[in-house]
């Protein structure tokens, strides 16, 4: 069995951080929390992360802006942004999904592992 | 002071006119003498003479030949003329002859008092004369300037009319009870009244004022410091409602007797509108802003409690009734979810629109209602008679007949009958073609003064229970499909009907706002 794949995920709500931790365990991955988006930056460093789930609006730097720092660095590393706002912000296309909250913990975790297998492929072929 | 008059004396005899000169130097005239009959004429013809003292027998022109050509000119005609000669029957005679103009004669011997008092007499005389035509000229003279300072005042009054029938704001001028007695082009043209319909009426009558004071007050202010400035709402002679900022001035004639009131409205309705509608907008902007924080920080907890949920749904603790439990919760969840996202957002499913069947999304509502339907007794009555294929977002339209059927339900409590129609329809006025959707309730109805506001923002009542924004954001929507949305209400004695009809035209082509997009479609 292949190992798990690492999820950095990113709020700045401690609830929320921490059970979107477990449904994602839940679902089978590794979890890495981060509460900043420069928080999140300090731990792709030093860490070999498969995909980051982020929230848009927080202190800081914001979900599109830690995209943008990401695909900068990383062009090939996936970056689903998960927000409550009901606008989409310009500046979305930074990261490759971004989806509502609204839409719930299943579409999250069925997002996600779309993202994951295309993101493999991708880099296989 | 009075001034002299100027007496001339004929004679050829020079010692004759220095007994003259003696005589009337008394009565302190100007006395002129002349030798003969033409030097006399040449003085009269340079001189105001008052009296002319002559002797009868003068060599070459005696004194009756120079009288009738004195009296021949008009100028001499009324001079007054003393003949000094011995009285003849003959002479007399001739003396009568002359009609017009004073005339006398003395008799030799010359008696100087009578002489002196028979000069003084026609003297006086030609004093009063002229004193009197001095007067009568200075009369005409104030007679003409006069007339010439009316000439100019009427002059400017037309100016100024001609001034005020070119402002553009209504200008009149009415008396204390409302009488009209100046209307303006511009009155004409604002009021649609022409001049001479509303001359001697009451303006404010045929104007329908509605004043913010009471008529007294206005009135007093008036008196009491000459002017007054307030809106008036009135009505032009085709029933349009319009709002004016008037100015009353009091005018008082030079008399200080007659009052009457300048009037100046200026149309502001367009102005007021502009400002209402700012105001909505203005608050619509606000509501867009509120409605994003409350989206944002309801809609991250109920994030929260769901996957809380989620995780507790498979938790291996859970016995079989708590995890329905959960499950229930989880349901509820989606719906408070969905509520949110129908609310607080324009959610829309896809990019671009597609095909929609009305039927269908009209079933899949009342699917959701039936419960409802049922426990409030309500008898529905279908009627498809097209399918009514229109291009759409599925979304937008559920929002729309969601929202007609919601409010039906509503006004029918205690049972009714709901009937929905949908049929291919014409539009009347533009030819085009499109469905037609009919959702009629016997319910509470419509009150009349409900009506107008009916598709206004925050407009409900339902006291605490509506959002008031239901019909408004229907109403947004069937105008972004070129369609129509309207209503009628019959309040009758059995009860009463009331219906909504959407016309949505085949033709649509409704493009989705981007800016108000959330979706979880990928954005690449």
């Amino acid at each position: 069995m292949n190992e798990k794949e690492l999820i950095l995920c990113v709020d700045d709500e401690e609830n929320q951080l921490a059970v979107r931790k477990l449904v994602l365990e839940q679902a089978g991955y590794s979890v890495l929390t981060a509460g900043s988006g420069q928080q999140a930056l300090d731990l792709l460093a030093g860490h070999p992360i498969d995909l980051v789930l982020s929230d848009h609006l927080m202190p800081g730097l914001t979900g599109t802006e830690l995209a943008r720092q990401i695909k900068a660095q990383d062009p090939d590393l996936p970056v689903i942004l998960i927000s409550a706002v009901n606008e989409i912000p310009a500046d979305a296309a930074y990261a490759d999904l971004f989806m509502s909250k609204l839409d719930g913990p299943q579409a999250m975790c069925q997002n996600i592992a779309a993202m994951l297998a295309r993101s493999k492929n991708g880099s296989s072929s | 002071m009075e001034s002299k008059v100027n007496i001339l004396m004929v004679d050829d005899q020079p010692g004759k006119l220095l007994t003259y000169e003696v005589i009337l130097g008394e009565l302190g005239e100007n006395l002129v003498k002349a030798s003969s009959g033409r030097e006399a004429l040449d003085i009269l013809l340079k001189m105001d003479i008052a009296v002319v003292l002559m002797d009868v027998s003068m060599p070459e022109l005696d004194g009756f030949q120079l009288a009738d050509m004195i009296r021949q000119h008009p100028r001499f005609q009324k001079i007054a003329i003393i003949f000094i000669s011995a009285v003849h029957l003959t002479d007399l005679d001739r003396l009568t002859g002359y009609q017009r103009g004073a005339m006398d004669y003395i008799s030799v011997p010359v008696v100087p008092e009578l002489l002196r008092a028979k000069v003084s007499v026609f003297a006086e005389l030609h004093r009063k004369a002229r004193e009197l035509e001095l007067l009568n000229r200075d009369l005409e003279q104030r007679v003409l300037e006069r007339t010439a300072e009316l000439r100019e005042s009427e002059k400017q009054l037309r100016q100024r009319a001609d001034l005020l029938d070119l402002a553009s704001e209504a200008i009149m001028v009415r008396d204390f009870e409302g009488v009209l007695q100046f209307w303006n082009s511009g009155a004409e043209a604002f009021y649609g009244w022409d001049r001479a319909e509303v001359l001697g009426r009451n303006v404010h009558q045929i104007l329908r004022t509605k004043l913010p004071n009471s008529a007294e007050e206005i009135e007093s202010a008036i008196r009491r410091e000459g002017r007054w400035e307030g809106n008036l709402v009135q009505y032009t002679k085709h029933g349009r409602e319009v709002v004016v900022a008037s100015r009353q001035v009091l005018q008082t004639d030079a008399g200080g007797a007659r009052h009457t009131i300048l009037e100046i409205s200026r149309d502001i309705t367009a102005q007021l509108q502009a400002e209402d509608a700012l105001r909505k907008a203005e608050k619509l902007a606000a509501m867009g802003r509120v409605a994003g924080i409350i989206a944002h920080e309801i809609n991250n907890p109920l994030d929260a409690i769901r996957n809380a949920f989620y995780l507790l749904h498979n938790h291996p603790s859970l016995d079989d009734d708590a995890r329905q439990y959960t499950r229930i919760a989880e349901e509820e969840l989606t719906r408070v979810a969905h509520i949110t996202r129908q609310t607080l957002s324009f959610y829309r499913e896809s990019k671009e629109a597609v095909p929609v069947s009305i039927a269908e999304i009209l079933n899949d509502i009342l699917a959701l209602q039936l419960r409802l339907l049922e426990r409030n007794g309500i008898v529905l009555e279908k009627e498809y008679s097209s399918d009514g294929p229109v291009l759409g977002f599925p979304g937008e339209l559920k929002q729309v007949f969601l929202n007609l059927i919601g409010n039906a339900i509503q006004a029918m409590p205690d049972g009714g009958r709901l009937r929905i129609r949908v049929s291919d329809a014409t539009e009347k006025g533009h030819q085009r073609e499109g469905i037609r959707v009919l959702i009629a309730d016997t319910g509470s109805g419509i009150r009349p003064e409900d009506a107008k506001q009916l598709f206004e923002p925050f407009f409900t009542t339902k006291s605490t229970k509506g959002t008031g924004l239901g019909l408004w954001i229907s109403k947004g929507i069937v105008q972004k499909y070129e369609g129509i949305i309207q209503f009628r209400s019959m309040r009758l004695l059995r009860g009463n009907i009331t219906a909504f009809s959407v016309f949505i035209p085949k033709s649509a082509s409704p493009q989705m706002s981007e800016a108000r997009v959330l979706s979880s479609a990928s954005l690449r």
